[in-house]
Formats: structure tokens, C-alpha cells, sequence
């Protein structure tokens, strides 16, 4: 299934407040960060904490704090993306085409699924 | 990456039982979105005495110079506090011209390392302003000396000791192959390219463009990538977002590194792409290829593991693939470079601070031209 993108992904201009709210909002502890459709990064509820260790402010831009280097698929069937999501032991993974497009979510559990 | 030129020489500042030294981090040492390199420091053991933080947001032109009068007049603070008895400034930066300013306006002498070279960039022109305000200068080949010497800097002063970034990697100081492929995933058999390509300031407005074209040749490519964000230069901003927007599977991007995990980089490569000082300095000591895109380097001394080309993602890819070949690493290797270092850099250019006389003679400074 193709999922409401808008929950789990932040632009490259958001705030980390903003990344703050999203992450509330979806459970899954990340937020996926593109900019003009593709993948940039990724912000977890770790890379906040670890950022206001480094006295930043929640005004600062997502893309000073985010993961450059996230585990992407371009896997198409629904098991496979499965399967790697559960290798990679991560609550979200995010689908993209070949030129890092986001296109879907794959998710370790459904959106209002209190974890 | 100035800290690799800083390193060695601290250690041997501790190693000399009659030295002392206060070291003052700044700009994007102190910057998380950088890397927040002081990390680095902290971990190598090294007491950090002041963190002046200059930098404005925006990594114009404009802020860039505006970031420097920051730091200047907060070093200016530094100096009536700590009072040294040298003052050691590492690099080309603009932080290193405001630093040898203040201290020479304080009549505190100046030392500089990494003078009388030429390279284009703002650089070039902040490396030989330097000068005007040192009082001691550490050359890294003869033909830096020379270029002291003729711009009127007083013989007395010269001293070519050769290039102390050098000294840790002669003398092995570096990350470990194994460690590198396991830290990067990247198979023995396979090229592995790195991609430094900072701002030039002179083109400022140019960066998105410049960009583009390397990276576009390394799509093309295809070939393992390790990727690392620009400096904080005028521009910046543009070079990183370009970065970000190309990520392909096969790249792998990197804020800041470890020096050791740099060099072994260096060593483990099959080439080194972009504009980084570091193709024409430090590639030469593991035979790395360079592939040196646009002016940023312009004028800077080079051995034959430079291949020069424009922004143009054609002969950046031919570059490339002339560079990783076998027959080229096999044509440059063990050739002479303009850098000179035998691994004991460090401990020359202490021993010359140790035994300097601080007298009038140091301090009133004779232009000689």
C-alpha cells in the first residue's frame, strides 16, 4: 500500500522543531528529509537529542542535524521491502527510484499504532 | 583539515619539557552542521584553551568577511588574557591573517607554517598577507622560501623546514585498509573515488554549476563514492545542497573526517577528485592520482599526480578514468613532490620556536624590497 507521505517526510528548509512535530505525530520515531522529491536524509528522535547535546536550537535547519547516509530501497515487491526493513531493524524505510525519488514508506508498523 | 597541520606540531610542543601552549579552536571546528571537528581534539587528549565563535550564517561573501572581524575581535580578548610569547598561526585561512594582525599590532610575535606558497582562492591572497605580519616563517619546499625571500621577508627569518601535515602520514599514522573498506563497505577490487570540491571565492555564484559538473561525472562513473561537505567558504551552501540532491546508492557522504580516517581514505583510493589542497600536498606521500577540477588550486606547486581540468563533467570523467588506471599509478609512483617532509617536520619547527631569541631583532620587522 502507498502511504500519506506528508506524515514522514520534512523538506530540506524545515526546522528541527518541525521534524520535532512530524516524529510526534507518526510514532515511527523518524522523519524522512527530501528536497525537491528526493531523498536527502533522515531525522531520528536520536539525532534531536544528540544535536541538542551540541547546544543547537530547534530553529536550526533539519539539514544540519539530519543522516546523510540512510538505508534506501528501490525494491518493488511488497515482501522483499518487507524483509529488508526487518534486516535493517529500523521502524521506517524509505522506497525510492533509481534517481533517490521518494515514492512510499515502508513501515514496521501502521500509521495509529501506538508503539 | 587544518587540524592535521596543528596535530603534529602540539605533540611535539608537549614533548619539549620547557614548552607550553594554548590552543584557540574556531569557525567550523565548532559547528555541528560541520562535523563539529572539535570532537576530534578533545578526543586526541589536546587541551583546547579558547572556542571563539565567529561564524555567521549565510556563507556569503559578505558574512564570510563579517565572520572574520568576529573572530578578530575576540582573539584581540585571547591574547591580552593568555599573553603568549609566540603566536603560531597554521594555514591560509582568514582566521589565521586576523590572528597574525592582532598579535602583531600587540607586538607579539607571529609564526607562521604553510608560507610563501601560491594557490588560488581567497587563500592566496590571505596565505602571503600573512607574511607581511610574521615574524618567523616555516616554508615546506624551496621554492616557497624563495618566494618569501623575494617578496622582501628578511633571510633571517626564512626557515625551510618542509610540510608538517606530511609528518603523520610518513610516519604511518593513518587508518588501515581493513578498516577503511569496513568502515566505507567497499569491496578490495573495486575503484573507490573521494570527492572534496570546495567554494571558490573569486567565482562565487558558480558553485551549483561547478558541482554539478563533478558530480554528474561521477553518475557516470558509478564507481564507489565517498563524498565530503565543502568548508564554510562563500558559497557552501550551494556545493553541499548540489551534493545532497545527487545522492546515488553507491556514494557515501560525509560531513567532516577524522584525519587518520582522511589518510587512510588518501591511501585506500583510487583517486582523489575535486579542488582540496590536499591532491596537490598530501596525495603525492600514498601515489594517489588527483583529478584537480578549476582554479581553486591555480598556481600551487604540483608533482605529476595532478591531472588539471575545468568544470566540464567530460574530461572530469576522462580525468578519471586516465587516473585509476594501473599504468598511471605505476607513472607517478615514488616521483618527487614540491612538499618535502622526512617525518620530522614538527620537531624542526619546535625546536626553531623553543631556541628563537625573543628580542627587538624578531619583533621590528625590515622590508626588504
Amino acid at each position: 500500500m502507498t502511504h500519506d507521505l506528508s506524515l514522514y517526510v520534512v523538506t530540506a528548509t524545515d526546522t528541527v522543531r518541525t521534524a520535532m512535530e512530524r516524529i510526534e505525530a507518526n510514532k515511527h520515531r523518524v522523519v524522512v528529509v527530501v528536497d525537491q522529491g528526493k531523498v536527502v536524509g533522515t531525522v531520528s528522535d536520536g539525532d534531536i537529542r544528540r544535536a541538542f547535546l551540541h547546544d543547537m536550537l530547534p530553529i536550526a535547519p533539519v539539514t544540519r542535524i539530519m543522516q546523510l547516509n540512510p538505508q534506501v530501497t528501490t525494491e518493488t515487491d511488497p515482501a522483499q521491502r518487507a524483509a529488508l526493513l526487518q534486516a535493517a531493524k529500523v521502524t521506517l524505510l524509505p522506497v525510492v527510484t533509481a534517481d533517490n525519488t521518494l515514492v512510499d514508506v515502508e513501515l514496521a508498523y501502521e500509521p495509529g499504532f501506538q508503539q | 583539515m587544518t587540524w592535521g597541520y596543528s596535530r603534529p606540531v602540539i605533540r611535539a610542543i608537549q614533548a619539549a619539557p620547557d614548552m607550553t601552549y594554548s590552543l584557540v579552536v574556531t569557525n567550523q571546528h565548532l559547528l555541528p552542521s560541520f562535523g563539529y571537528s572539535v570532537e576530534e581534539i578533545e578526543a586526541d587528549g589536546i587541551e583546547i584553551s579558547d572556542r571563539i565563535y565567529n561564524t555567521l550564517d549565510g556563507y556569503t561573501t559578505a558574512t564570510m568577511s563579517k565572520s572574520l572581524a568576529v573572530f578578530m575581535l575576540s582573539f584581540t580578548d585571547t591574547l591580552v588574557r593568555l599573553r603568549p610569547d609566540i603566536v603560531l598561526v597554521v594555514g591560509d585561512r582568514g582566521e589565521h591573517l586576523m590572528a597574525a594582525i592582532a598579535a602583531a599590532h600587540m607586538n607579539i610575535p607571529v609564526a607562521h607554517i604553510q608560507a610563501g606558497e601560491r594557490s588560488g582562492n581567497i587563500d592566496g591572497l590571505t596565505r602571503h598577507a600573512i607574511a607581511r605580519f610574521t615574524h618567523i616563517h616555516f616554508a615546506s619546499g624551496p621554492d616557497a622560501a624563495e618566494r618569501l625571500l623575494r617578496s622582501g621577508e628578511e633571510e633571517h627569518r626564512i626557515h625551510m623546514t618542509g610540510a608538517p601535515q606530511l609528518d603523520e602520514l610518513v610516519n604511518g599514522d593513518y587508518a588501515p585498509r581493513e578498516e577503511i573498506a569496513a568502515l566505507f563497505d567497499v569491496a578490495p577490487d573495486e575503484p573507490l573515488l573521494l570527492v572534496v570540491q570546495h567554494p571558490v571565492t573569486e567565482e562565487f555564484g558558480d558553485g551549483t554549476r561547478q558541482m554539478e559538473e563533478t558530480l554528474e561525472a561521477v553518475c557516470e562513473l558509478a564507481h564507489p563514492t565517498v563524498l565530503i561537505f565543502p568548508n564554510n567558504d562563500a558559497g557552501s551552501d550551494d556545493v553541499r545542497l548540489m551534493i545532497e540532491r545527487y545522492h546515488r546508492p553507491f556514494m557515501r557522504i560525509e560531513r567532516n573526517l577524522q584525519r587518520r580516517v582522511y589518510a587512510g581514505l588518501m591511501r585506500s583510493a583510487s583517486a582523489l577528485v575535486g579542488n582540496s589542497s590536499s591532491g596537490l600536498i598530501e596525495a603525492p606521500a600514498f601515489d594517489l592520482p588527483a583529478v584537480n577540477v578549476g582554479g581553486r588550486q591555480r598556481d600551487r606547486a604540483r608533482g605529476p599526480n595532478v591531472i588539471d581540468v575545468d568544470y566540464d563533467r567530460h574530461q572530469i570523467a576522462d580525468a578519471v578514468r586516465q587516473a585509476i588506471r594501473p599504468e598511471f599509478r605505476e607513472h607517478i609512483r615514488g616521483s618527487e613532490s614540491p612538499y618535502l617532509c622526512d617525518g620530522r617536520v614538527s620537531q624542526r619547527i619546535v625546536e626553531i620556536l623553543r631556541t628563537v631569541p625573543l628580542d627587538d631583532r624578531l619583533i621590528r620587522k625590515q622590508l626588504a624590497y
